[in-house]
């Protein structure tokens, strides 16, 4: 028994230190920045100033503000891909006809670098010269996409217009691998298809719907390049996501070390809801 | 392990002469690092010549894109062994590379070099290389604004050049018709929006520090220029450009939806090239002084990092690329001036982009001021320039938006 035991944890060795390097590293020295006041100006080893980084974070308005704003952008822009995503996939699941061409064509959003789709949808969105507005004017409604109110909700749909596809792409799998006698008893009971819906394929489907939420609201938690490109954070703070941010307060301002306790508190709250998550998923799996 | 990593503080100085002239047999490689802008390719174009005098110094060159410079620099400057031995500084990092130790002090290396002529740079220009007294870097090129005007939009109205404040709101006004924008702005929050709008600040006689340094963003005079932006943004800038930045401007005057911007001098080249964006307007643009005489000024300095390992070599091409004779080549080409006696060359009346041109850059570079001085220039900013955008997004009152600039850079720069 031992012996199995020691080869297991031999099996584990390599994985393990390449974590540990790859993840464990650059983990281990942010937390070593977010504990002292290194600038990037600064010359010579910085001083230790303990948690007054982690102090002044909490306390920090702007921060709780941009963090508030990012979770709004992620509320909307997934909210809007899981609607969007579970239409497309059911709609696809249904094809006959040229499948391959039509999904790989779907997914083509998904391959382009985020700093170019901003880059075109500012473009696309100015009110001058961008094909958007010149449409929207043409049947009478003039839109400003980037005015106070508005300028989240463009760059959330901006995020749906991405990475729909990849929401596409779980939840047809998700779909696929459903099995066809539950659905098919329950057609053949006389279920319309809404029924057959909401209560076979829905909640066969949970596993993978939270999986692809978690997914999708881990990355647009990360939001940069879309505001980077567009809006920079305006009109006034309105889309200061926490990316934007913390890359203002240690790349542009130089306070690495406040930037990195910023990360931190992040990181702890963002994994305190992926741990909640999962304990509710294993729990209603349990029940 | 981790805490070796961080502010090091790079290598020692190399072995630096100091000194100005420089031998012609002088050996070494200088790697500079320049910003990805036409002025850097008409450099490229002069490493020919500066090679004929300085044989055995090569020159490379590389260009980034200004959102990528700066992360790079002070990599080079923290690591044991730099990647750029020579810089271009934007005035913004001055006094934060100074106090940082990273840039070596050129005041002898400028005093002993022969015919170098720097009484001849233009004085803002020279201001914004000192730091304490100091000087850091000499000017490569400015970044100072002007008025910009299509000058067949400004006849068809009958209208002159604004001389004040309330002729640009006024002619901005008359400008405005139902297929053309007065003026095209650039309200983008941060650098953008405070870059453009101290202008008008400057217009409405305000300032942006007091004789003794402190900030003066909460005067009668600020009021009055914000609220006048506003009011033009409202009624004769293209609608819906409360994100715009530069690009977004700069096309919609070329492409004659606006009839003028304020913008960096060195756009009416650009304006004017009949191969360029403008097309057949081409020629019809104008530039003069900002109403009020005063202006901002953007600038960017040479400046040789302190751990350059070719410093002599450095201080070989800046001299030789900033001195009067090679300055002339460069402003015909294009390049933005940075000496008087340049503007005055008749090689450069003659060859260049015409003498009103020239003579407007003059009026401009005499009295212009930069939006920052003292350390955390880059955050001051982008703190006012976020207050300014809200006042004009109607997020928050010109009052409360100005109160919030003051004690922003108050609490920034003390």
């Amino acid at each position: 028994m031992k012996r199995v035991l020691a080869f297991k944890h031999g099996m584990l060795a390599p994985l393990v230190a390449l974590l540990v390097l790859i993840v464990g590293f650059p983990l281990a020295y942010a937390l070593y920045l977010s504990v002292t006041d290194y600038k990037l100006t600064d010359r010579g080893a910085p001083a230790f100033v303990g948690i007054d980084n982690f102090v002044s974070t909490l306390v920090n308005s702007d921060f709780w503000e941009a963090f508030g704003t990012t979770a709004l952008y992620v509320v909307m822009a997934v909210g809007v891909e899981l609607v969007l995503g579970l239409a497309i996939a059911l709609a696809l699941q249904k094809q006959k006809w040229a499948k391959d061409l039509t999904r790989s064509m779907l997914l083509a959003p998904m391959f382009i670098t985020p700093i170019a789709v901003g880059l075109t949808f500012r473009f696309l969105l100015n009110d001058q010269i961008g094909a958007i507005p010149a449409m929207l004017r043409s049947v009478g409604i003039d839109y400003d996409f980037f005015g106070p109110g508005r300028a989240l909700m463009t760059l959330a749909a901006i995020d749906a217009w991405q990475w729909t596809p990849f929401m596409v792409l779980l939840l047809l799998a998700g779909l696929e691998s459903i099995p066809k006698q539950p659905l098919e008893a329950a057609r053949v009971d006389g279920g319309s298809a809404w029924y057959v819906f909401r209560r076979i394929t829905l909640p066969m489907l949970a596993p993978v719907l939270v999986i692809a939420v978690l997914l999708r609201a881990l990355d647009a938690l990360k939001v940069f390049e879309y505001v980077f490109a567009t809006t920079r954070g305006g009109p006034g703070t309105e889309t200061q996501t926490i990316q934007y941010f913390t890359y203002q307060t240690g790349i542009q301002f130089f306070r690495l070390g406040e930037a990195s306790s910023m990360a931190f508190v992040v990181l702890v709250v963002v994994l305190t809801l992926i741990i909640l998550t999962f304990r509710r998923v294993e729990k209603g799996r349990a029940s | 392990m981790t805490a070796s990593c961080a502010g090091t503080g790079g290598p020692a100085s190399p072995e630096s002469s100091g000194l100005g002239d420089i031998p012609k047999g002088t050996q070494g490689t200088v790697r500079i690092l320049m910003e990805n802008v036409p002025d850097t390719d008409i450099v490229m174009d002069l490493v020919d010549d500066f090679n004929a005098e300085y044989p055995d110094i090569t020159v490379d060159i590389e260009s980034l894109t200004f959102d990528q410079m700066r992360d790079k620099l002070v990599s080079s400057f923290q690591a044991p062994d730099p990647t750029y031995d020579l810089i271009v500084v934007d005035n913004p990092w001055m006094v934060d590379f100074a106090d940082a130790g990273f840039l070596e002090p050129l005041d002898e290396r400028i005093a002993s070099t022969t015919d170098y002529n720097a009484d001849d740079f233009f004085t803002p220009l020279v201001d914004i290389t000192k730091v304490d007294g100091t000087t850091y870097g000499v000017p490569f090129y400015n970044y100072a604004l002007g008025y910009l005007y299509n000058s067949d939009d400004l006849a068809a109205a009958s209208l002159s050049v604004p001389t004040t404040l309330d002729e640009l709101v006024s002619t901005s006004q008359a400008l405005t018709s139902d297929d053309k924008s007065g003026i095209a702005m650039q309200p983008q929050r941060g650098y953008k929006i405070f870059e453009e709008w101290a202008n008008w600040l400057f217009a409405a006689g305000g300032s942006i520090y007091d004789e003794e340094g402190n900030p003066t963003l909460d005067t009668p005079e600020a009021k009055a220029a914000l609220e006048a932006y506003i009011d033009v943004y409202s009624n004769s800038a293209p609608s819906n450009s409360l994100s715009w930045a530069f690009d977004e401007a700069f096309r919609s005057v070329s492409s004659g939806q606006s009839a003028s911007m304020i913008s960096y001098n060195w756009n009416l080249p650009a304006l004017n090239d009949p191969e360029g964006a403008a097309g057949s307007l081409a020629g019809k643009f104008k530039l003069a002084p900002m109403p009020g005489g005063k202006q901002v000024l953007g600038s960017w300095s040479w400046a040789i990092p302190s751990n350059s390992a070719a410093s002599d070599a450095a201080w070989a091409f800046t001299s030789w690329v900033t001195s009067q004779d090679v300055d002339i080549d460069r402003v015909i080409s294009g390049g933005a001036a940075i000496r008087s006696s340049t503007l005055e060359d008749p090689g450069v009346l003659t060859d260049g982009f015409g003498s009103d041109y020239y003579d407007a850059v003059k009026q401009i570079l005499s009295d212009a001021a930069p939006l920052s001085a003292g350390a955390n220039g880059e955050e001051m900013i982008q703190a006012v320039g976020t207050e300014l955008n809200e006042a004009v997004a109607g997020t928050k009152s010109v009052d409360d938006a100005l109160a919030a600039a003051q004690a922003a850079v108050v609490k920034i720069q003390g």
